[in-house]
């Protein structure tokens, strides 16, 4: 069922603003926010593989150079697609579900942001047009400024307008970028710019090429949050509602891997592409951990601790091997179940105690448990602990590196997850295990049901991909076969 | 007519380069909001200019035009239809970002960015 | 002859916008930079961007600014 692969994009678009437009009927709003979700995960599962072109322009055939050309905006859907749009679909239903419980009046334009963000990075997954990814990006951009602007939380307008100067400061460059490679090659279909760049029709080393590269690179630094965006990218975190942050750090990860996996079948012929982004993902990791551990308010350390472990995708990916690549794309997909864990957990902490300064919190494991456990073991995930899904997928980096005769880099990778988990169990402890402060008054509210249940769903996912890692591993090391 | 090409270059260069200086070192927020638009209209200008064709025609073709003569002699019309978009979506950033900057002046009555943007990093050095 | 006009017009009033003191005159200004903008894309070959950037550029963007002025202060202080 080939005509699936548009409604992934079309139908969140369709409801966003159907949702927007009718509002004021609340109870109908909300069914109609609840149904759509339900359907976002199942669409790619249901879903065939193959292309989609717009309009129906098939690809011609150029009789001169033998080249194929497309014209038309190309969609590709392959097991790496399927595999995160469910996951980014099933993100998004655990998070509107955890929204549409926790307020009576839900907002339709917050609903009506979360629908946009999700239908951009599907969009920017899907697709293989420069340009079409460049306008995604920017709907992601003001999708992601609206979410923190809509929280409650002190300062989360200047968040947002300083992400937003920032974001349009970048976007415009990596427009630039974007017509360079135009100019130099006539197309913005990915595959054609890929076949007149390893055809040799492109010079590769021209400088018109290399500023490209520039260009490009410096809107992914932005979108992904690599340094040095890294303290604005764990600030609209900690602004953020927690729910809205779980969607918004995987906006973030899928925004990043999108667009890094169309840069390297562009640019993988120049050796500094890989050099560059395994410099950034290094800083990105020293950087991200090291200030994750003088962090006082937790929802800023995990934020910190995002950036840290984006570093690990980029590192997985610069190395550039098919076992590299296919690593970096696993961590990729366990970061987002895990720090949407994370954030949707520590989300319920601040529910119950209104207080997010670790020094004020102490002796929490008593009153919520099951909260407490979970949370543990997403902290140990993430630092990498055996068998949860993060030691699958920086195992696997770890030993991409060394096969690729980088052991400082995978020495570097394992000292830095030692370090990963001195934070969380600092935190952990701070948090939950010591006596509990006397002026910290813990109001006998319960978490949320909803909100016990998407973690318990992120849980199992987590335990899951630890324990049979092959079953997503095998699908993504034939896709990256297929991009190599 | 190479002389035109490298005018208009020059003017996108010189556009972007304003709207950088002024995105990053003016103090006022409606003057980097209006520099960061002139980046975008210098992005915008780099990418017609790909397209023009020195001597060629409106990429439209009429009836009665022979279609080897028009292939030959029009502009290439893609960079022209990005333009489209990116332009509309320029305008949309501008007015939210206008809008946030309207919110924020109700709160701290300036419009200077030392004053706007200050508080959330003297939050943070607080929580420190 | 006429591009290289508007080619000093639009740097001109970009550099103009940015010096001045009253915030309302940069808009208009930013208008002018606009308009000239869209001129010389119909020179350019581009009549269909050159009258998007025409509403855009010389009417729309000018009007949010002035409008957002309105609402804040006029003067760069």
């Amino acid at each position: 069922m080939n005509e699936l692969i548009p409604l992934m994009v079309i139908v969140p678009l369709i409801a966003a603003l159907l949702i927007s437009a009718f509002s004021k009927f609340n109870k109908v709003t909300k069914i109609f926010a609840f149904v759509v979700a339900i359907c976002l995960p199942l669409i790619p599962l249901l879903s065939n593989y193959g292309l989609h072109y717009f309009g129906g322009y098939e690809p011609i055939l150029d009789n001169v150079t033998s080249f194929v050309y497309h014209p038309a905006i190309t969609y590709s859907f392959t097991f790496l697609q399927q595999i995160f749009i469910a996951m980014i679909g099933l993100l998004t239903f655990l998070v509107i579900f955890v929204y549409l419980t926790k307020y009576k009046e839900v907002s339709g334009p917050y609903l009506f942001l979360l629908f946009l963000g999700t239908a951009a990075v599907t969009a920017m997954l899907l697709t293989d047009d420069i340009f079409h990814m460049f306008v995604f990006f920017e709907i992601l951009a003001l999708a992601q400024v609206g979410i923190v602007a809509a929280s409650s939380i002190d300062y989360s307008y200047e968040m947002a307008l300083k992400y937003m100067i920032l974001g349009s400061i970048g976007s415009p460059i990596m427009l630039l970028g974007i017509g360079f490679l135009l100019a130099l090659t006539g197309s913005v279909n990915v595959t054609d710019i890929a076949t007149a760049v390893h055809n040799g029709l492109v010079d590769a080393t021209s400088p018109v090429f290399l500023t490209s590269l520039g260009l490009i690179f410096f809107g992914w630094l932005y979108a992904s949050g690599l340094p040095p965006f890294h303290t604005i990218k764990s600030g609209i975190y900690s602004k953020a509602e927690p729910h809205g942050a779980a969607l918004l750090q995987s906006f973030t990860v899928i925004s990043m891997i999108s667009i890094v996996l169309i840069m390297h079948r562009i640019y993988s012929t120049l050796p500094i592409f890989e050099v560059l982004i395994v410099f950034f993902s290094i800083l990105a990791m020293i950087l991200g951990v090291s200030m994750a551990l003088t962090q006082t308010d937790f929802r800023r350390m995990i934020g910190f601790l995002a950036v840290g472990e984006l570093g690990f995708i980029g590192l997985g990916i610069g190395l550039g091997t098919n076992y590299a690549i296919t690593a970096g794309l696993f961590q990729a997909l366990n970061e987002i179940i895990i720090t949407a864990l994370l954030f949707i957990g520590f989300g319920a902490i601040v529910n119950a105690t209104n207080e997010v300064d670790t020094r004020k919190l102490g002796g929490l494991l008593a009153y919520h448990p099951k909260v407490s456990l979970m949370l543990l073991i997403a902290g140990l995930a993430m630092a990498g602990v055996p068998p949860l899904s993060g030691f699958q997928s920086k195992l696997m980096l770890v030993q991409a590196s060394l096969n690729c005769g980088f052991p400082e880099i995978s020495i570097l990778a394992i000292m830095v997850s030692i370090a990963t988990f001195v934070v969380f169990v600092k935190t952990f402890y701070v948090m939950f295990l010591r006596p509990k402060p006397k002026e910290l008054e813990v109001e006998g509210k319960e978490v949320p049901r909803a909100m016990i249940f998407a973690m318990g769903i992120l849980l199992i996912l987590v335990i899951g991909l630890g324990l049979f890692p092959d079953v997503v591993v095998n699908g993504i090391s034939s896709f990256v076969g297929g991009i190599l | 007519m190479a002389q035109t090409q490298l005018a208009i270059l020059l003017t996108s260069v010189a556009l972007v380069v304003i709207g950088l200086y002024a995105a990053i070192f003016v103090d006022n927020i409606i003057k980097k909001i209006i520099g960061i638009s002139f980046i975008e209209e210098g992005a915008n200008l780099f990418i017609v200019a790909i397209g023009y064709k020195a001597g060629g025609v409106v990429p439209i073709l009429m009836p009665g035009m022979d279609t080897s003569w028009f292939a030959s002699n029009a502009a290439y019309p893609l960079p022209f239809g990005l333009v489209l978009t990116s332009i509309v979506i320029g305008a949309s950033t501008l007015a939210v970002m206008l809008a946030l900057v309207m919110v924020l002046y109700r709160r701290y009555g300036t419009l200077s960015t030392k004053v706007m943007l200050a508080d959330t990093s003297k939050q943070e050095e607080y929580n420190e | 002859m006429l591009e290289f006009v508007l080619c000093i017009i639009i740097v001109l009033s970009a550099i103009l916008a940015l010096i001045q003191k009253d915030l309302l005159k940069a808009a208009i200004l930013t208008g002018f930079s606009g308009g000239a903008l869209a001129v010389l894309f119909q020179i350019l070959l581009a009549p269909d961007v050159a009258l998007t950037q025409a509403i855009v550029g010389a009417a729309i963007v000018p009007v949010f600014i002035a409008l957002a002025v309105q609402k804040t202060q006029r003067e760069d202080s």
